[in-house]
């Protein structure tokens, strides 16, 4: 039976390299997803994935036992991430200020839920669209991209994301209220259905 | 509030609006049918995301990851420098205190013995095994060699002796 999380966490402070070892192989592809997520790019995402891991190590002393440590994997990765693009692409900076209005036009009220079905797992369409979900983040600005994969594979609160990001809270629900627009424009035009103008820019 | 001062609010969560923009929010979805759908849309793009992530990462080949990870932690960091938890923490104290912990149990006979080797040098008939060095007439440093190296015991002789 695998241990939990927090047991191996205890092994891996007192020197145990292959309790470590099980959390990493443990955590990997969500840690992976995160950092993709933010990032865009698969390398990247993958270096950004192993500083996690190496960072988590440095401070298991600091992890508190009551937390979960995915989410505190998760948000070791989302503040590496969130840096690396910050050096990645200082020229690209001047997203954090400009927040356009939408650049699609709004999908339909409701369409998005109705095509994708009331069984999340087993809809043909939801597979076909998560197999097409990066190449819809990367239609988004980095501002928005961060905040939407933050606050949906993160889990983080308005307050969260505005510390983290160090934007007011209003900005925070303004970059959200675009990126899940545009991302709805954006998947319903994938899934052929009533999108007019996804894939415009204004 | 209308549709355009609602949908900023759609997709919060419990406990993230402040009461008045959730009775706003709360009053506009009991009338608006729209909006209700626009939520509906929300809950299946946070689920299509956190899916769509997942089936990325899952098409990577993870096998060589946590090897890449575990060679860029330093070996040294396995050998009691890795910050322990609070089972760890205690192993770790014990296992730095041992030297104490081991005076502290040996202290009674150890003082005893420093009291029979200081009275047996003074008169003259004390055994001559260990390295006794009086450094002064009030005080003797006795130097014992155990198997968590040298413990040096500085006793000080009471008047008359």
């Amino acid at each position: 039976m695998a241990l939990p999380d927090l047991e191996l966490v205890d092994r891996a402070r007192g020197g145990d390299p292959e309790a470590f070892r099980e959390l990493v192989v443990r955590h990997q592809r969500r840690v992976y997803a995160v950092a993709l997520g933010i990032v865009k790019d698969r390398d990247l995402a993958w270096d950004v994935s192993q500083d996690a891991f190496v960072r988590v190590h440095q401070h298991l002393s600091e992890f508190r036992d009551e937390a979960s440590f995915a989410t505190w994997i998760h948000r070791i990765t989302a503040r590496i991430a969130i840096d690396v693009l910050r050096k990645e692409r200082p020229s690209r900076r001047s997203d954090v200020a400009d927040v356009p209005e939408p650049v699609l036009q709004e999908a339909a009220p409701g369409v998005l839920a109705t095509a994708l079905g009331t069984n999340p797992q087993e809809t043909v369409l939801r597979r076909e669209l998560a197999g097409r979900l990066s190449e819809a983040l990367g239609q988004l600005p980095d501002v928005h991209r961060t905040v939407l994969v933050l606050r949906e594979m993160d889990g983080l609160s308005y307050e969260e994301l505005a510390e983290r990001l160090g934007i007011p809270r209003g900005t925070v629900m303004s970059r959200l209220f675009h990126a899940r627009k545009k991302m709805q424009a954006l998947l319903a035009g994938y899934a052929g259905i009533d999108a007019p103008g996804a894939g415009d820019r204004s | 509030v209308r549709c355009a001062g609602a949908t900023p609010l759609l997709g919060s969560r419990p406990g993230e609006l402040d009461p008045t923009e959730e009775a706003a929010l709360s009053a506009h979805l009991s009338t608006c049918e729209s909006c209700r759908a626009r939520q509906a849309d929300l809950a299946a793009l946070s689920q299509v995301v956190e899916d769509g992530l997942l089936v990325e990462a899952s098409r990577r080949d993870f096998s060589g990851f946590a090897d890449g990870v575990m060679a860029r932690i330093p070996t040294s960091a396995w050998h009691g420098d890795a910050a322990p938890g609070p089972l760890g923490r205690l192993r770790d104290f014990v296992r730095r205190h041992r030297i104490l912990a081991t005076a502290s149990a040996l202290a009674p006979a150890l003082a005893a013995l420093a009291l029979y080797l200081y009275i047996g040098r003074t008169t003259g008939t004390g055994p001559s095994g260990f390295g006794v060095e009086v450094t002064s007439e009030d005080l003797a440093a006795v130097v014992l060699e155990t198997s968590d190296g040298p413990v040096i015991l500085v006793g000080e002789a009471s008047d008359g002796t």
